[in-house]
């Protein structure tokens, strides 16, 4: 299994329009990586996703799949989608309407020319797999959406395709099919072994999925990491607030808000960073936050802050309390009955070491003990 | 059961649904009968040659038709005649037409909005257009009158080439071209093209895709297109009738007006019989496809895509190709028209060969019409029974076709409402000269209570209504279906009784509809030819049968002008219908 790797990749549409729709973009797919392109609608994931098909052509860059260089603009080689041996599951499955579910199977092995005898076992063994053999006379529209996108990827994996390339798989199937369907992707994940390359919105289903994760917005790559390190470590404020739900809590250090809360934070944060290191915003995730009656419940190491109750928000089985410090507004989770009520006062508190923090630009900074760790494992691989 | 009929008789839905059943039994079905018995009973003055006393069963007119020596000129030669150039017409509308609709759909040609609405306007045209246009530019010295433009050049064209099978099918190809782009470029739009790039990536080079997955699966509508455009050559007369009669070419349209015309009602009630049958049939057939289609709705939905394929350096050419057949299928045509009623000799381009003669002058030295065709009474006779007569019908047709949909929707009797919608469907299965001639021998000898109406401007307005129906009771039935029963039930709730409800609720929600219901059949019934051909009289000129009549007697000028005119308020009545309903012609497609 080869190496997808993109060099310098840009697409634009309108050559007089600075906007592109994917800009300057350096991303390499291991083999055998389940790699989930994540980000807002119009993030250029989906034109990413179609450049490596071959469906659509590069503006500039180069893409190389192993050894083979299937696109560059500046050499002008393009190898056509239907020479890259890739696989590619649509949104909408577009599946063809007019051919049985064994036809759309056996499609690819048909122009392969590969013989009867082998087609039908192979087209059997992924029918079998994706338990759709019941289904192979009947045509598309007889079949329930998760049926139907179990055809579409049975079609593409009986051609036994080098990567697989998936388009928002999940969007039109409803919440308990959804969470099938993960789990059997999963499956054939690790039962065929392909590199998986899949463009999602939904971030459940990347950090669910993917053994690697590029988040992108506006046509830029913003990090690239296994989900702990976008979860743990968001490279900047973009993927902090994209990826969690309820989205983290961002304090602004400049203006804003409360003076107090600000003051209480750079004091909190003081020795945490290199010095100098300016903090513009501060991240804390809702579910980091815990809240108390009384600040005799915290532990002294803890950041702490009185707060009021604004709001209690069950969502079954766990809680969104929303509250207010002193005129900033702050969302917390917890699995616990809360024990306060709207309109109650208590403390909130965090943990040392979980807050973000960013400079100016939105990056992040990095903490020192972090620093320190990186330094102490690479002395120790060295 | 007495509770059940008193609940049913409270409103005056029901009532209204007896009476729009009668009616529409009596203007759809029963001329359809009468136009039966005519084929097989004697008719008057052939008792002697059917063997038989008039009012007799007789198969007579059924050998003489179909058997009989005279049979291939009555009827095979016209049926070969009509199978070949609707064949040619949809072999070239379907091959031009199916190439713009990909152009306007699915590429980055130049200017698609524009050439969208461009491309469609010969639709909007009266078909004979065209047809006179032609013969203006090609008419050669076989036919006596004013020559054609080429003739006058200098250069005789053939007869081939003037008139008869080649002209007829490619102005009918020219004229259903808008057609083919609008049921086409409608499939093709609705096309997702994942469907094609699932393909590519399986290995399908461009044109596996092209044979395996996108014909199969535009075939319903390239097939649909065929059926239609073949029902309607079958009924074209107006084409036929202007380019056909010089060499005696005669389709089966223009075979029917003959046997009318030379009184031989049994011999036209068989043909008659045979295009309504034929029309029927390939009516049927369609239906059937739709529904097969069905099968292969494309599921999903979301996420379905509409890429435009790049045209690269094909672009230019691929823009002057759309020009050119935009400037052969309006812009010629058109000028031609407009150019001879302007012209002293035809085609010489001279300065002083100009003149407005035609159209305003006066004390000219010709026979009749020795006035510009604006100051001559019967133009503006006919333009006023036009007005009148097609007027009249179209809002007759509007206000029935709302009632239909109401009680459609409405009725508690379901029979009523399924029997009012095929009942008004049917003309649509039927061309229009059938239609006619169905009319004819109905209205023609008082029947019952009612008088002849042959000769008076009711059997064409009854004769309209009816044809027109299909469009009229189809905008009406799905305006109600949207409307639902809320509004109306609030003011019944409120206490308003049905007069006032229809008045004050259901008709003014409706206005839209309402309009689009009476200006598209306007549109249509302006331009129509077949039915005024066959039933107005000198009395009740209207401004197709006037120009018709005019070009028979070779005022070809002033024939070319009235065309012009019914042209202009077909395409600016078009534009108007359009703008008010907010419509595009694609919904109404059809008329």
């Amino acid at each position: 299994m080869p190496t997808i790797k993109l060099t310098s990749v840009d697409k634009q549409y309108d050559k007089s329009s600075p906007v592109k729709a994917v800009d300057d973009l350096n991303l390499e797919i291991g083999d055998g990586e389940f790699m989930c392109l994540l980000g807002p609608s119009g993030c250029g994931k989906t034109n990413t996703l179609r450049m490596i098909a071959g469906l659509e052509n590069l503006s500039e860059g180069a893409i190389q799949v192993g050894e083979r260089l299937v696109d560059s603009a500046n050499d002008g080689v393009f190898v056509p989608p239907e020479k890259r041996g890739m696989g590619l599951v649509f949104q909408s499955y577009a599946l063809w309407p007019h051919l049985t579910i064994e036809r759309n199977t056996d499609f690819g092995l048909r122009l392969r020319k590969v013989p009867k005898a082998e087609r039908e076992e192979r087209v059997n063994h992924v029918m079998k797999t994706l338990g759709i053999e019941q289904y192979r006379d009947r045509y598309p529209s007889q079949l329930s959406g998760g049926q139907q996108q179990r055809v579409a990827l049975a079609r593409m994996l009986a051609v036994n395709p080098e990567v697989l390339l998936l388009d928002e798989p999940l969007s039109n199937l409803d919440a308990r099919l959804r969470l099938e369907m993960r789990a059997e992707l999963k499956r054939i994940h690790s039962a065929f072994g392909t590199t998986i390359v899949c463009v999602t919105h939904d971030q459940w289903e990347a950090m669910t999925l993917a053994t690697q994760i590029a988040v992108m917005n506006q046509g830029t790559l913003q990090q690239v990491g296994t989900p702990e390190d976008i979860y743990d470590r968001p490279a900047n404020r973009f993927v902090a607030e994209f990826v969690g739900s309820p989205p983290i809590n961002i304090v602004e250090m400049h203006d804003g808000g409360d003076a107090g809360l600000r003051q209480a934070l750079r004091a909190h944060l003081q020795g945490d960073y290199a010095h100098g290191a300016e903090i513009a915003s501060v991240g804390m995730r809702p579910e980091n936050i815990q809240i108390a009656a009384s600040p005799a419940a915290v532990s002294d190491s803890d950041f702490q802050r009185p707060m009021v109750v604004t709001a209690v928000l069950p969502t079954g089985g766990s809680w969104i309390v929303e509250m207010e410090d002193n005129g900033s507004q702050l969302f917390a989770t917890t699995n616990q009955p809360p024990v306060l009520n709207a309109g109650d006062k208590g403390v909130y508190s965090l943990a040392p070491g979980a807050m973000h923090s960013f400079d100016g630009k939105g990056a992040r900074l990095q903490p020192l003990a972090e620093e320190a760790r990186a330094t102490q494992n690479i002395r120790v691989a060295g | 059961m007495k509770y059940r009929l008193r609940i049913g008789w409270r409103e005056p839905t029901a009532l209204i649904g007896v009476l729009l059943t009668v009616l529409f039994a009596y203007l759809i079905v029963v001329p359809i009968i009468s136009l039966l018995y005519d084929s097989i009973e004697i008719q008057f003055g052939d008792g002697r040659r059917a063997g038989g006393q008039m009012g007799d069963l007789t198969t007579y007119y059924f050998d003489r038709a179909l058997f009989s020596p005279v049979a291939s000129d009555l009827f095979w030669e016209p049926l070969s005649h009509t199978l070949s150039v609707s064949a040619g017409a949809i072999t070239l509308s379907l091959s031009i037409g199916g190439m713009l609709a990909w152009l306007l759909a699915r590429t980055d040609m130049f200017a698609r909005r524009w050439f969208a609405t461009a491309l469609i306007v010969p639709y909007m045209l009266p078909s004979w257009t065209f047809a006179l246009a032609w013969r203006t530019l090609f008419k050669n010295r076989e036919v006596g009158g004013q020559p054609g433009w080429l003739e006058s050049m200098g250069y005789t064209p053939p007869d081939w080439l003037a008139y008869g099978q080649v002209p007829i099918t490619v102005i009918l190809a020219l004229h259903y071209t808008p057609f083919v782009i609008l049921l086409f470029g409608n499939a093709l739009r609705r096309f997702d093209s994942q469907l094609e790039d699932s393909a590519r990536i399986l290995g399908a080079k461009p044109g596996t895709v092209a044979r395996q997955i996108i014909l199969p699966l535009m075939l319903p509508a390239l097939m649909s297109a065929t059926v239609l455009i073949f029902a309607k050559c079958l009924g074209e007369f107006g084409v036929s009738y202007v380019l056909g009669l010089p060499v005696d070419y005669d389709v089966l349209a223009t075979s029917l007006y003959r046997s009318i015309s030379s009184r031989q009602p049994g011999v036209a009630a068989v043909i008659a019989m045979a295009i309504l049958l034929i029309g029927v049939v390939s009516l049927l057939i369609d239906a059937r496809l739709v529904r097969e289609s069905r099968r292969f709705v494309t599921v999903g939905g979301k996420g379905s895509m509409n890429r435009k394929t790049r045209l690269g350096i094909y672009r230019l050419p691929a823009t002057a190709i759309a020009a050119i057949i935009f400037v052969l299928s309006v812009c010629l045509p058109l000028f031609v028209l407009m150019a001879s009623t302007v012209m002293k000799v035809p085609g010489l381009f001279a300065w002083d060969n100009f003149t407005l003669d035609y159209w305003i002058g006066e004390n000219l030295d010709t026979v009749a019409y020795t006035t510009g065709i604006l100051y001559t009474s019967d133009l503006w006779n006919a333009m006023w029974s036009t007005l009148r007569i097609v007027g009249f019908a179209s809002l007759c047709s509007g206000l029935l076709g709302l009632l239909v949909g109401y009680v459609v929707v409405r009725s508690p009797v379901r029979p009523v409402g399924s029997f009012l919608r095929q009942v008004t469907f049917f003309p649509y299965l039927v061309p229009g000269i059938a239609f006619a001639a169905a009319y004819l021998s109905l209205f023609a000898v008082p029947r019952g209570p009612i008088p002849a109406l042959y000769g008076t401007a009711a059997i064409l307005i009854l004769a309209l209504m009816a044809d027109q129906m299909p469009y009229a009771s189809r905008a009406g039935i799905s305006a109600m279906m949207q409307l639902g029963k809320d509004p109306e039930e609030a003011a019944q709730v409120a206490g308003a009784g049905w007069f006032r409800r229809m008045i004050a609720v259901v008709i003014p929600i409706q206005k839209g509809a309402l309009v689009a219901g009476v200006i598209l059949p306007f549109i249509s019934g302006i331009r129509g030819l077949s039915l005024f051909v066959i039933l107005a009289v000198p009395g009740t000129d209207v401004l197709t049968t006037f120009s018709l009549r005019l070009l028979d007697y070779n005022y070809t000028q002033a024939a070319n002008a009235i065309v012009l005119i019914i042209s202009a308020i077909a395409y600016f009545g078009t534009l108007a219908a359009q703008k008010i309903t907010k419509t595009n012609l694609a919904d109404g497609l059809g008329g």
